[in-house]
């Protein structure tokens, strides 16, 4: 196999070129800077105020707003009436408002379907983003903590025959007992968030560059197998003691080198530049970091698969790293986005990248915090090359 | 038993959809010749090289390269030959030598020669001193003799030259028409296309003539041009000419043909040179003034003029 020597060519090639270097590091840091500049001074955000408002008695509220917030500093949760709540999102002096659904806790009781609504502020994003992502686990830990009680409550029901009103009690208690139980691990959670009180807009936008430049510096790797079938250099290639399967599978090498220094540089920059810390665990960076180069590299390569030419692999290729950076959250807070549009964005290759890197700048999340990301990536990233070296090796 | 050639071309047909491109082509080369391809553009040159030098499956029949199939042994000819295409294939931001050190890799070059070979050929191309420039800085001449040192760089037992020296200047052309027969010298085989006759009439030892994908003639340019019975030409122009000098040299049993035209008499004889004193001779007997007297001998233009009823030149245009 020569398939190294070719790689290794590749990336001479390629960081000799200024422009594959201004769009490897020099675009994707400018934004950065511009993103975090636009969002005004430090670009940070130290906390998110937004209110809670429901039907239910004011401490119930109460205990929903402590939960909402995780008891972190940086949260700050304040009980509020509906029409409050709706006038202060409205006149943009709180980012956003979560609005539980009448009788929340009958509801949860009996296992019915219900819908917290976040009202969001448009001029915050980052902000009611956020606060949109915390009522998600709220949520998440209320149906937890609804279908164990229910579980619980069923059974002994039935096997004791208690009357309705003590069926009432034990309901009550069972899935009070239950959202404490599942609300322990929230304790890790606090602590984490305690060591970092400030969330950088840079920190935010920081991955999301990261990705989408990543890809489009791929392209421009990838698309090299159109240009050497147009210098001639593939037809000499081929008149050398060279299988195609070397020829795909040095392209694909010299394009995961390029992405991995691309973004393991790019990390780097922004902690140098921006103060961003990707977490405490530098095993967890790297391999996201190489499982991102792998899963950009494999999916230019394919887009260079299906066009006839370097024109067309630019062309094709631009606009379909744009549509998944787009969909993917790259460009935007996806977090806001409405519930189908983030189920579409779970398909893209953006949104796992970068939710991969927001887990460890933002959560703190080790190799195991992580795992879900490394896997979907890994598996797009097979999925791709498998693809795209069929075609390539039977054209 | 007789040595097998190093190339060898057996009824050889090449189809592009309804386009047949090389049309039962059949030839050898044998070890340490300059072969030479000769034809005008779309005769068929390059798809034959291509095919030989594994790049594109022949439709039909056989080729061989060092005894391999070309077909069945792909990887086993392909490390035998070395390739210099039209146009210039190396990679402009990389150095000379780093482009030669790849192509050297490419072929499995052990990495102990890699810098001396390196450093060989390019004292043989005469750029031992630009080792270190990038391609992009050298002159289309300088591009073109890179070009070839990277199809020599790991010593193949035969070279295919695709019309190298197409659209250079005179002097670049002459070096590498040059290198060629020096390479040659020294043992290489050469399969060498061109649609310049006197390229091939220059370098090459054996000739096929090829024309609408078919092979029309091989052989040596004597044999070639005997092979038509072409004749030398002796051409003297004159004052006083008149039309009866043309019948005095006609009754002659050695000139094949006279004629005169404006003040110009051709004559047409298969040893044309031998004449040359009689014709002066008689002319100035006859008391014509001579201004200037030519011979010109029989080549490949006439031999493709006379097979194929067109020009070569015309071709060119």
């Amino acid at each position: 196999m020569r398939a190294h020597y070719i790689g290794w060519k590749d990336l001479r090639i390629r960081l000799r070129d200024r422009n594959t270097l201004v769009l490897m590091l020099l675009l994707p840091v400018a934004l950065t800077a511009i993103i975090g500049f636009a969002f005004g001074g430090d670009s940070g955000i130290s906390t998110v105020e937004f209110l809670v408002a429901g039907t239910e008695e004011d401490d119930l509220i109460s205990q929903a707003a402590a939960g909402l917030g995780s008891g972190s500093e940086m949260f700050q949760a304040e009980p509020a009436t509906e029409s409050a709540a709706r006038e202060a999102v409205a006149a943009g002096e709180k980012p956003a408002a979560v609005i539980l659904p009448e009788d929340l806790t009958e509801t949860v009781i009996e296992g019915r379907r219900a819908e917290v609504v976040v009202l969001s502020d448009p001029a915050s994003r980052i902000k009611s983003g956020i606060v949109r992502e915390l009522a998600e686990r709220f949520v998440a830990r209320l149906n937890a903590g609804s279908i164990l009680s229910r579980g619980v409550f069923e059974t002994l029901a039935e096997e004791r025959g208690l009357s309705e009103a003590e069926q009432r009690r034990l309901g009550g208690f069972l899935f009070g007992w239950a959202r404490d139980a599942l609300e322990e691990p929230r304790l890790t959670v606090e602590q984490r968030q305690a060591e970092r009180q400030e969330i950088d807009v840079r920190a935010y936008f920081a991955p999301s560059f990261a990705v989408m430049f990543l890809l489009f510096t791929m392209l421009t790797s990838a698309k090299t197998i159109h240009e050497e079938r147009e210098a001639g250099t593939y037809s000499r290639l081929m008149t050398a003691p060279v299988a195609r399967t070397t020829f795909v599978g040095g392209k694909l090498l010299g394009s995961y080198l390029l992405a991995s220094i691309q973004i393991l540089l790019l990390v780097l920059l922004s902690s140098l530049l921006f103060g961003i810390r990707w977490g405490s665990s530098p095993i967890a960076v790297v391999a996201m970091s190489l499982a991102t180069a792998a899963g950009a590299s494999s999916l230019a390569l394919l887009i260079a698969s299906l066009t006839r030419t370097s024109r067309q692999t630019d062309n094709v290729g631009t606009a379909f790293v744009l549509i998944m950076s787009l969909l993917g959250g790259s460009m935007w807070p996806i977090e806001q986005a409405p519930e189908g549009f983030r189920s579409a964005a779970r398909f893209t290759f953006n949104y796992w990248a970068h939710s991969g890197f927001k887990e460890l700048v933002f959560n703190d999340a080790g190799l195991a915090g992580i795992w879900q990301e490394l896997v979907v990536i890994l598996g797009m990233s097979a999925v791709a090359f498998v693809l795209a070296a069929t075609l390539l090796v039977r054209r | 038993m007789a040595r097998e050639p190093v190339i060898l071309v057996r009824d050889l047909v090449k189809r592009f959809d309804s386009m047949t491109a090389v049309d039962h082509v059949s030839f050898e080369v044998e070890r340490g010749e300059i072969f030479g391809l000769l034809g005008p553009n779309g005769a068929g040159k390059t798809t034959t090289i291509s095919v030989l030098s594994c790049l594109t499956p022949p439709t039909s029949g056989e080729a061989r390269v060092c005894g391999m199939d070309v077909t069945k042994d792909s990887l086993g000819a392909r490390s035998r030959i070395g390739v210099v295409p039209q146009e210039v294939a190396l990679y402009p931001s990389l150095s000379a030598r780093e482009n030669l050190a790849f192509w050297g890799r490419m072929y499995g070059v052990p990495e102990r020669e890699l810098r001396e070979r390196i450093d060989g050929i390019l004292e043989t191309v005469q750029l031992a001193s630009r080792a270190s420039d990038r391609i992009d800085t050298f002159s289309g001449g300088m591009k073109r003799r890179v070009n070839i040192a990277a199809g020599l760089l790991h010593r193949p037992d035969v070279l295919f030259l695709d019309e190298p020296t197409v659209g250079i200047d005179p002097q670049t052309r002459r070096n590498i028409l040059e290198l060629v027969l020096s390479l040659n010298a020294d043992g290489l085989t050469v399969l060498y296309t061109t649609h310049y006759l006197e390229e091939a009439e220059f370098l090459c030892q054996r000739i096929g003539i090829m024309d609408e994908g078919r092979m029309i003639a091989v052989g040596t340019r004597r044999e070639l041009t005997e092979s038509i019975g072409a004749t030398q030409v002796i051409r003297v122009v004159a004052d006083g000419l008149d039309a009866d000098a043309a019948t005095w040299f006609k009754d002659s049993p050695d000139i094949d043909e006279a004629s005169v035209i404006e003040g110009k008499i051709s004559i047409h004889a298969r040893v044309g040179a031998n004449l040359l004193p009689t014709v002066v001779s008689r002319l100035s007997s006859s008391g014509a003034s001579i201004h200037s007297v030519e011979v010109d001998d029989p080549n490949l233009e006439s031999v493709f003029l006379h097979l194929t009823g067109k020009s070569l030149r015309e071709n060119d245009q």
